[in-house]
């Protein structure tokens, strides 16, 4: 990654009108992916001065501020006492603790990057995202909806939700990117995602019909994930060895959550 | 672009590119125990403390370092020697080269780690790589500077 130039603007406002007139400028989350690649913008524009660092609670819900590191929120006791744990096993096994104290929420989330587990787990639980110009929109619409390109994202938004959440996943060494994640949710219904197949995290439909119908059906709605989901090849791991392991998973998480 | 850096609390002013990594301008200003390994965020070796927590300074732009605290092993003096002597009683310090940032995040470990265990400190150091000592000699060394058998 290269730029011409580096602004750090006063307010979201003057970013986004920057973003808007010039199409080679580009938002800098924790650069940790954008550093990787060779491409060249005309402006950096970094928000880290703007006090979006932050998780806040409410009474109804959680706000995290989209510069806050993936690794406060792993380690943040607010985010810990919720969800059973769900955010934080959705991260600790993210490369290192030094990647994740300087990798942001909101590059992981507006990048939407196939490996990024945080999205798996987000998905199931009730979480909206607000944006400059778009204004509030649910994650699971943002993360199938890649017209939301020239935006900022401001902050994550969690409801506080009760019940119980799983999440479970598979990785051929310890610091590496997950072959497969699956999260599974039981707040007012239940809800299964499974990311990094290797492509971007996606709800269940069939398979969670079939469990909301009869929570006894464990088996029948994990084997359906099996051709629910499309599985694919990379250096990891092949389609054809997720789509083994994904239903499995399935079936571990909804155990957990129905037990 | 100016930047004025504050590095093991004293302060250096430098003219960067925007687009530099604080790892980049460390090296340059001459804080060569700050390592260049693989540069993608993965081997460690480029650690340093940024208001107290280990970091990696390739993955960090070094415009955004301006106010905040940057501490490199050079900075920890005689905090880093008594890390340094536990792993080397060891036998456990070979080429080096990852020395210095894993000196700096055992540093910051214990003052973030409550209740350390083996687990926790193994999980902890996750990040930082090294190639030619198998872990175990420095483990023990960093065991006994943790508290944990």
């Amino acid at each position: 990654m290269r730029f011409e130039k580096f602004v750090q603007p006063d307010n979201l406002q003057t970013a986004l009108e920057i973003l808007k007139t010039d199409p080679d400028s580009v938002i800098l989350g924790g650069t940790t992916f954008l550093r990787l690649s060779n491409k060249k913008y005309s402006i950096g524009i970094d928000l880290s001065k703007l006090n979006l660092d932050y998780i806040k609670e409410n009474n109804d819900q959680i706000e995290i501020g989209a510069y806050t590191s993936l690794r406060t929120i792993e380690t943040d006791s607010v985010i810990n006492k919720y969800f059973g744990n769900l955010l934080p096993k959705s991260l600790e096994n993210l490369i290192g603790i030094q990647f994740r104290n300087n990798a942001t929420i909101g590059g992981a989330i507006f990048s939407r990057l196939g490996f990024t587990e945080i999205n798996t787990a987000l998905l199931v639980l009730d979480c909206e995202l607000e944006f400059e110009k778009n204004g509030i929109v649910a994650f699971s619409k943002f993360i199938s909806n890649f017209n939301i390109k020239r935006d900022i994202l401001n902050k994550i938004i969690i409801k506080k939700n009760k019940g119980k959440s799983s999440y479970k996943m598979i990785r051929n060494s310890d610091a590496d990117f997950a072959i497969l994640s699956v999260a599974v949710s039981n707040f007012d219904k239940i809800k299964i995602a499974v990311g990094t197949r290797p492509s971007i995290a996606k709800l269940s439909e069939k398979a969670s019909q079939i469990i909301n119908s009869d929570n006894n059906k464990i088996e029948e709605a994990a084997s359906l994930i099996a051709d629910e989901f499309k599985f694919g090849d990379d250096l990891r791991a092949s389609g054809k060895y997720r789509k083994m392991i994904a239903p499995i998973l399935v079936s571990r998480a909804l155990l957990e959550v129905l037990k | 672009m100016k930047l004025k850096l504050n590095i093991n609390n004293k302060f250096y002013n430098t003219n960067i590119d925007g687009d530099e990594s604080l790892l980049d301008i460390l090296r340059k200003i001459g804080f060569k125990s700050v390592k260049k390994g693989c540069d993608t965020g993965v081997c460690g070796v480029c650690s340093v403390l940024i208001n107290g927590k280990p970091t990696l300074s390739c993955q960090f732009l070094a415009a955004r370092a301006q106010g905040a605290k940057i501490t490199t092993v050079e900075g920890l003096g005689k905090k880093a020697d008594k890390i340094v002597d536990l792993i080397v009683s060891e036998g456990a310090d070979q080429c080096g080269y990852c020395g210095p940032s894993l000196v700096l995040t055992t540093y910051a470990m214990k003052k973030e780690l409550k209740n350390p265990t083996v687990e926790k400190i193994n999980h902890y150091l996750t990040g930082n790589l090294c190639r030619c000592s198998g872990y175990e000699g420095q483990l023990r060394g960093i065991k006994k500077y943790m508290g944990v058998k």
